[in-house]
């Protein structure tokens, strides 16, 4: 009797002790934008960086480039599509679509278009002018550059789990399609595989 | 209560025992009784919670439930948020609780040391709520309708992916949801994916088949007819044929996608999932040889009745299949619960027995400090996910490419229509126009023009 209650004592005061305890101040810390840092093991920077990474390299160094310049004589002209995501995470693929834009525009060697959405906007824009814009200024409808290629792709991703542990495996694919012929001049694909392990236990 | 401890606190501090570890304890357990004055008890807040659903007023439900838990640490908080933002039409807002509501259940894997002793030391309520299986495949679920509704199927199917993660966590016979593998067999269909949704409807059928009646539904004739179809679709003939006689639908006939027609689907939420309640008994327990109070909770309503939705299409009629019984799937997942939670009820009413005694040794006031302060933590855990609907139902149809005008009529008894929604769907070409609806009750709808008088 007297150590069972020794021991419930012990217990409420543990518990006491633990409600006492307040929320401490958040501790910011800044890292270097290309560390890696994997807190959950879902979709993060990293594996984006990864893919933009793999992908610019790929994408010019292919012949698809040198292959375009010799027979048109100028830089091709791209568009960027959808990228659909049928992974099973919530993943923002404009981060490294992004990415691979600025470097091939940086790089002189290709040159974008904005997408359709964008394209709404900047023609209402030009429409707006055509009213309001001194005459030197103003810029006429009608000479927007037609893309040569679509960017298109997709994420995927295979997950295998059992009781606090998974494997995951992401597969991005991203394809050149040139406009008019259908014709595929390029497909570039990243593989990423991770594997998650889950606490047992937490306070 | 609280004044009460107050008052006497000092008197029992200043008197002959001295500061000794029962005083440690006793002050700890007066902290403690305080610190839970706050939690009154999920049950008693669904019910105000509920009242605006049921006064056709679902603003005002999300008004007090947007005043519960600023910091979204509570996943049942979080969940209901969800749902009534949803009601109010504020899909990106729902989706965006909910995924703190993910969040906070991913966080609570794993076995929580304090909360389990603080279980069996105080109540059930301060263990973490992540929720029931149900309850969280359908937090998939629902946030996969806000992302159809925003236009964004490919979201609706990542969350279907995600419930496939979860429920593969669970083992290897894990606890499917009939309803969550027919939607994702819908959104499957939907994006083309016509071998994916057929593996989907044969799942969600072979669910309903051997659990039908129990937690889920008799298998529905709308599975029935999509699984045929989809046999057809992926030219599975030998199985289509077993099937077709299994259902004895000699006269079915799939249909064949055509540019002419598209779908629509109608999910019809029909009114609100049970509420626990709290029940207590004495029982006796061996060990300490005396008759101690346990609190558990119980659902002490039973099921409601509730008014049958059609759809009204083209003057029309058709009836909705009932594809979800949460109600249902409330009182079986409690069930399966009860042992465990009477195990941790007995456990905590000896280890409060024996505070008790040890307090009562010190003398009677501390005695019955003690014994009060026991009684009035013994609560029972009420939580669930209350705003979820008492039932799904569904109906699929095939129309004319255009604008159409559909009702969705709720029926009494006697066959009258008591309460109905309008909606206009613009139905495309070999696709699905879902049209996803709540309803809890005949909305007054004298009741603005009285108060405008």
């Amino acid at each position: 009797m007297k150590l069972q209650a020794l021991k419930s004592t012990l217990l409420v005061s543990l518990f006491s002790s633990l409600f006492l305890l307040t929320a401490c101040n958040p501790t910011v810390t800044r890292v270097d934008s290309d560390s890696v840092t994997d807190l959950s093991g879902k979709w993060n920077d990293t594996d984006s960086r990864l893919v933009a990474e793999e992908m610019i390299q790929d994408v010019l160094s292919r012949g698809w480039l040198s292959k375009f310049n010799r027979a048109k004589g100028k830089a091709p002209t791209v568009i960027v599509g959808t990228v659909r995501n049928l992974s099973h995470e919530h993943i923002n693929t404009r981060t490294f679509i992004a990415d691979m834009e600025r470097e091939l525009i940086n790089s002189g060697e290709v040159e974008f278009v904005a997408s359709a959405k964008d394209r709404e906007e900047i023609r209402s824009e030009v429409k707006d002018q055509d009213l309001n814009a001194t005459e030197a200024s103003r810029k006429s409808m009608g000479n927007e550059i037609g893309a040569d290629f679509m960017l298109q792709g997709s994420i995927n991703t295979i997950v295998d789990a059992v009781s606090g542990e998974q494997a995951r495996f992401y597969q991005i694919d991203l394809t050149l399609i040139e406009l008019g012929t259908n014709r595929k001049v390029w497909v570039g694909q990243k593989k990423i595989k991770k594997t998650v392990e889950k606490g047992g236990f937490r306070l | 209560m609280l004044n009460t401890q107050k008052k006497f606190s000092p008197d029992f501090l200043s008197g002959s025992c001295a500061i000794n570890l029962n005083t440690i304890k006793l002050v700890a357990v007066l902290c403690i009784s305080i610190s839970l004055q706050s939690c009154a008890s999920y049950g008693s807040h669904a019910v105000t919670m509920r009242e605006g659903l049921l006064h056709g007023d679902p603003k005002a439900s999300l008004a007090v439930a947007e005043l519960k838990d600023s910091d979204q640490e509570e996943v049942v908080a979080s969940l209901d948020k969800g749902m009534l933002r949803r009601m109010n039409d504020d899909y990106i807002g729902s989706n965006q609780i909910l995924e703190v509501a993910k969040q906070e259940i991913e966080n609570l894997h794993g076995f929580s040391i304090t909360e389990n002793l603080a279980s069996v030391a105080i109540n059930e309520t301060l263990r973490g709520y992540e929720g029931d299986h149900y309850e969280q495949l359908l937090l998939h679920a629902y946030m996969a309708l806000n992302y159809i509704e925003l236009g964004q199927i490919d979201g609706g199917r990542v969350e279907m992916l995600q419930a496939n993660v979860k429920m593969m966590e669970w083992g290897d016979e894990p606890e499917e949801d009939a309803f969550l593998r027919y939607l994702e067999g819908m959104i499957y269909e939907n994006m083309g994916e016509i071998d994916s949704a057929l593996i989907s409807y044969r799942k969600a059928y072979i669910i309903y088949k051997e659990k039908g009646g129990k937690q889920y539904p008799i298998a529905p004739d709308a599975i029935k007819k999509d699984l045929l179809r989809l046999l057809a679709w992926n030219g599975l003939w030998s199985e289509y044929k077993t099937y077709k006689k299994e259902f004895k639908f000699n006269d079915y006939k799939p249909a064949k996608a055509s540019n002419k027609y598209g779908e629509l689907i109608v999910l019809l939420n029909n009114g609100l999932a049970p509420i626990r309640g709290e029940k207590a008994i004495h029982i006796f327990s061996s060990e300490v040889e005396s008759n101690l109070r346990v609190a558990f909770p119980v659902y002490d309503h039973p099921k409601q009745s509730l008014f049958l939705p059609r759809v009204s299409v083209n003057n029309k009629q058709y009836a909705m299949d009932k594809v979800e019984d949460i109600d249902d799937l409330a009182r079986y997942s409690l069930a399966q619960d009860m042992p465990g939670i009477m195990v941790r009820a007995t456990a905590r009413a000896v280890v409060k027995y024996n505070t008790q005694q040890t307090a009562s040794d010190q003398g009677s006031l501390a005695g019955l400090l003690m014994t009060v302060t026991n009684i009035v933590t013994e609560r029972a855990d009420t939580r669930s996910w209350t705003t979820l609907p008492q039932e799904i139902r569904l109906q699929r149809i095939l129309l004319p490419v255009g604008e159409h005008q559909i009702k969705v009529q709720m029926v009494n008894v006697a066959g009258r229509v008591v309460d109905e929604i309008n909606e206009t769907v613009v139905i495309k070409p070999k696709q699905s126009s879902f049209v996803v609806k709540h309803w809890n009750t005949p909305v007054p709808k004298n009741i603005p023009l009285a108060q405008a008088k």
